[in-house]
């Protein structure tokens, strides 16, 4: 190897984590600092002049003061009716008033009728006027709206994602065996391809948002690196994964954007996953000897992963059945059937996972604490019956704490993970120049000390925060949302994509159990990559910013610019 | 849907448990990372189990010990791998206590920064010098036994040496029983009469007509029916001469006075029975059992027998709070570092024991035996039961320019003065010339 290149490779340890810094101070600039105005769908319009705009394609009209439409009057119910516009532009009236209080042009309204631009809605006595907001409107507000990557450009901040690869590349090409050599470049080279492609293509449909994805690559690129320095003969593999993956983002994305087909596909969503998950509790262990595994044909599928999109996918709801108790009831059912599943085949990590996803669209759906400490205290219950009878489940959990005690035993992975993560420091030791991948699940469960160790702190903290991100700019695009089934979706992936990092990074370090669940992105894994894919795409898919997201279809233009510097 | 907008707050609740998560960690790296680093699986800086990277060095300069690329090597010199043995450990980790176990963070040129990238060995220089540290184990002459030198006034320990020894560099020497053991901090010993500096300071504070008390020896006296016995017959003595004495008669009257309650608490306070930290090393923590009220046991406790037993190192600390008015400055091994000081006792305390303890010397230890230093000192001929004695020379010069506290054991040796106090001669002549 020249001198140039150890000389560049010393550089490239110090300008790594200066990178991936610039990297996720861009997306987080872009994406929490911009301005986001929301979208206006139609007014309700009372006989006294004043004027509701509808900001949200569901809006709940009630007393209660956080409703979409507040009337304080006291023969106003609390949630008194949804009013609900589909992708179509049609709207709809649902009473919810358990009291027939909702008419529409003076008829009471059963169940939900449709509302035209004129109509009369009266809640008990209150008359509200009824305008949608023209197509030509809509445009013209869209071009009034601060555009996505307006102030930050996506492509810089992919430029400098790119050069973060680069130089990583240019350690490996110093440290890697030289067999290896060429299977890392081109894997790296795969990534940058696939992440410009998908820039190019975003940009051909006119959206400038990009920093999710951003965040992702960056994510897939130390997924990369971990791989080029444990596994080196698996990167064609991790690349095809991520390029599939990406794929399927794509793909389930656009499924998304229509909400009709996504309600219909509901029910049978919720069912495969419980015969996915009985097949696998059933069979797998006595057919593939693995309990959590399901291995056809040399690909092996952990068919929690894939349950973990549908989990969301069931649980996310719109506002007209939110209210209704039979629909959180079978929601919690499926929760338990769910979460007692995963325990029961072991996979305790997971288990937890699903129960905090749940607890979040639990609370998301109800806003009742009482529901989310019930349920906490049902499951502390449940936990604590099993550890009665099943007492060896409990020394699992006995090293917590304690793994320096026992560090040729039960504390071996824990010690040796921060070991070497603290031997990296802030940079680290180089990429490929650890020694924690020799480690059994090195590559997994400890990635974050194996980031620590081989690209440092900097690199690995920036890895945790790009999942944070990724939740505080989820949570603030609910104020835009257009319907509470993509808020609900976006905030339910962030929070099990953060609840399953915690788990992994903080189980590694010993301040949590040490439960063995993936970092998304980032851990081995082919199934965990692809669902982490198909989660992001309900982040997408809550991205309501002008030309934010491919999941969100945008007005139709305006013609010949008609009135549109009006 | 406003609705929904403010319940996706509890998205930042997880949130924000994953930034107490991160913020735990950065507690714990920036507190503990050296120990991680320095774990011994760490393969960047051992291999199989053993420190591969840097130099350690006495206070001149002296390699005593350097690794790389796989192999290690201690200093050139036999005597000197000899005599620095236990202060510098072996690779191999047969002592416990060693510095290259304590600053193995250090060696491995660990820093949270970068933690041991491009570490290549770092050399870390100890206070001990190691021509000194010869010369008090030649001294020690082969019998067991432990010499500890530091400069009261900085902390820095110049000579730490203990016996028997082996050289690491030498693979087929046999080894003696107790060879791994640094006696200087990883053992307890029978005090003796140098137990009556505790009891003496104790004395001070606690009796209040101490000064205008005559104590009257007859050879022995009679507590409970049992007979403690006198090293001689004293006759009436004040304070001063009874500890310059070592009167044994006067302390098991003192002792009795006193109570075992008291002595008990000066000998915690003291720093003799808890264990102590030399850097990070920790030191064996003594013992003291209190004698029941009036008993020949609380007697004898006050005189440095019955139960007593106290880590050489404790008595360097104490030695060293007298020379510098009450305080210690925490003793260091490592050069260039300064720790913080430690007030063990009353400054009038700790001047009226330099005194006592200067006229021990001129009075009655004989500033000829001595030649050329302004002593201060408590010798010590500490009864094991077996018909030998523990000889203890414990003390300090009184010399801004060589400002040096010490404390010398020779295990079953004979008599504290004649045994003791000619290894602390020759150890503090080469310390001073």
């Amino acid at each position: 190897m020249s001198d140039l290149a150890v000389v560049c490779a010393n550089a490239a340890h110090f300008l790594l984590p200066l990178l991936a810094l610039v990297v996720l101070l861009r997306c987080v600039r872009s994406m929490l600092s911009g301005r986001a105005e929301p979208e206006t769908w139609g007014y309700l319009v009372t006989p006294e002049g004043k004027v509701y705009p509808l900001l949200h394609w569901e809006c709940i009209i009630g007393r209660s003061r956080s409703a979409d439409v507040t009337l304080p009057f006291p023969d106003v119910a609390s949630v008194h009716a949804v009013l609900m516009r589909n992708d179509r532009g049609e709207w709809k009236i649902h009473d919810l008033s358990r009291s027939g209080g909702v008419f529409l042009n003076g008829e009471p309204v059963r169940g939900a009728e449709p509302v035209v631009d004129g109509d009369i809605l009266r809640c008990t006595t209150h008359m509200l006027k009824f305008s949608a907001a023209t197509e030509e409107h809509r445009a013209l507000q869209e071009q009034r709206r601060t555009a996505a990557g307006w102030k930050i450009g996506p492509g810089a901040t992919l430029f400098f994602l790119t050069l973060f690869q680069l130089l990583l590349v240019l350690e490996f090409i110093v440290s890697a065996d030289p067999a290896n050599r060429l299977n890392i470049i081109l894997a790296f080279f795969a990534l940058i391809l696939a992440e410009w492609f998908c820039y190019i293509l975003m940009r051909t449909m006119d959206r400038s948002g990009f920093e999710v994805e951003t965040i992702a690559f960056f994510l897939c690129s130390l997924g990369l690196a971990v791989c080029a320095s444990a596994t080196p003969d698996e990167m064609t593999r991790q690349v095809i994964l991520t390029i599939v993956g990406i794929a399927l983002f794509f793909l389930f994305g656009w499924w998304l954007r229509d909400l009709s087909h996504v309600k219909a596909l509901r029910w049978p969503a919720a069912i495969i996953s419980i015969a996915l998950l009985a097949f696998n509790l059933v069979a797998a262990q006595a057919l593939f000897g693995a309990k959590n595994w399901i291995t056809i044909a040399g690909f092996s599928l952990q068919p929690s992963e894939l349950i973990k999109v549908a989990f969301i996918y069931v649980g996310a709801t719109t506002l007209d059945r939110m209210f209704r108790s039979k629909s959180i009831l079978l929601f919690i059912a499926f929760s338990a059937v769910c979460v007692g599943g995963l325990a029961l085949m072991g996979d305790l990590g997971s288990a937890l996972v699903f129960f905090a996803t749940f607890l979040v669209i639990a609370f998301m759906r109800s806003g009742s604490i009482a529901t989310v400490l019930l349920a906490v205290t049902s499951a502390v219950m449940a936990g604590t019956l099993v550890l009665s009878v099943k007492p060896y489940v409990a020394q699992r959990f006995a090293t917590w704490g304690h793994v320096w005690a026992d560090v040729n035993g039960a504390g071996y992975q824990q010690t040796r993970a921060m070991s070497a993560a603290a031997s990296g420091g802030l940079f680290g030791q180089g990429a490929g120049n650890g020694w924690l991948k020799h480690i059994f699940a090195a590559n997994t469960d400890m990635v974050f000390a194996m980031l620590c160790e081989e690209l440092g702190l900097i690199v690995a903290l920036c890895a945790m925060l790009a999942i944070v991100v990724l939740a505080v700019f989820t949570v603030k695009n609910a104020a835009q949302g257009r319907s509470s089934y993509y808020v609900i979706a976006g905030c339910s992936a962030v929070t099990m994509m953060m609840v399953q990092m915690a788990l992994n990074v903080f189980g590694s370090l010993d301040i949590l159990p040490f439960t063995g669940v993936t970092f998304p992105f980032v851990s081995r894994g082919g199934t965990s990559l692809l669902s982490c894919w198909m989660l992001l795409a309900y982040i997408k898919a809550a991205d309501t910013r002008r030309g934010g997201s491919f999941v969100v279809k945008p007005p139709k233009p305006v013609k010949s610019g008609k009135g549109a510097r009006a | 849907m406003n609705k929904v907008k403010r319940r996706a707050m509890s998205a930042l609740l997880v949130a924000a448990l994953v930034f107490c998560g991160i913020g735990v960690y950065i507690y714990r790296y920036i507190n503990h990372g050296a120990e991680w680093a320095t774990f011994a699986a760490n393969s960047s800086v051992y291999t199989s189990g053993v420190l591969n990277t840097g130099t350690l060095t006495d206070r001149n300069g002296v390699v005593l010990a350097h690794a790389a690329d796989g192999a290690h090597a201690y200093a050139d010199d036999s005597a000197v791998r000899r005599a620095c043995y236990h202060v510098v450990g072996d690779y191999a980790g047969n002592v416990g206590t060693g510095a290259l176990g304590a600053f193995s963070a250090q060696l491995a040129g660990y820093n949270p920064i970068t933690g041991t990238y491009a570490s290549g060995g770092h050399e870390v220089a100890l206070t001990i010098d190691s021509a000194l540290n010869v010369v008090a184990l030649n001294a020690l002459n082969g019998r067991k036994g432990a010499v500890l030198v530091s400069n009261y006034k900085t902390g820095e320990i110049l000579c730490m040496t203990s016996s028997p020894t082996t050289d690491p560099a030498d693979e087929s020497a046999t080894i003696a029983d107790g060879t791994y053991l640094n006696r200087c901090i990883n053992s307890t010993f029978t005090p003796g009469s140098i137990f009556k500096l505790i009891t003496a300071a104790a004395a001070i504070e606690q009796i209040s007509d101490l000064e205008s008390r005559t104590f009257t020896c007859s050879g022995s006296v009679d507590v409970a029916g049992v007979t403690v016995t006198c090293t001689g017959v004293h006759g009436s003595q004040n304070f001063e001469d009874a500890l310059a004495n070592s009167c044994n008669c006067a302390f098991a009257e003192i002792s009795l006075e006193l109570g075992a309650d008291a002595l008990a608490q000066y000998a915690k306070e003291l720093g003799f029975i808890d264990a102590q930290k030399l850097d990070s090393i920790t030191t064996a923590a003594g013992s003291f059992t209190e004698g029941a009220a009036g008993s020949a046991n609380l007697a004898w406790s006050g005189i440095g027998q019955y139960e007593d037993l106290i880590c050489p190192y404790s008595m360097l600390r104490l030695v060293s709070a007298i020379a510098n008015g009450g305080s210690v400055v925490e003793p260091t091994l490592l050069l260039d570092n300064t720790n913080d000081s430690t007030t063990l006792l009353k400054t009038s305390t700790a001047n009226k024991l330099r005194d006592m303890m200067n006229y021990n010397v001129r009075a009655h230890y004989g500033t000829n035996t001595f030649p050329g230093l302004n002593l201060c000192a408590k010798t010590g001929t500490a009864e094991v039961g077996d018909g030998t004695s523990h000889a203890w020379f414990t003390g300090f010069l009184l010399d801004d320019a060589h400002p040096y506290a010490f404390v010398v054991l020779v295990e079953n040796g004979g008599g504290g003065l004649s045994v003791a106090g000619s290894v602390a001669n020759t150890v503090l002549q080469a310390a001073v010339n």
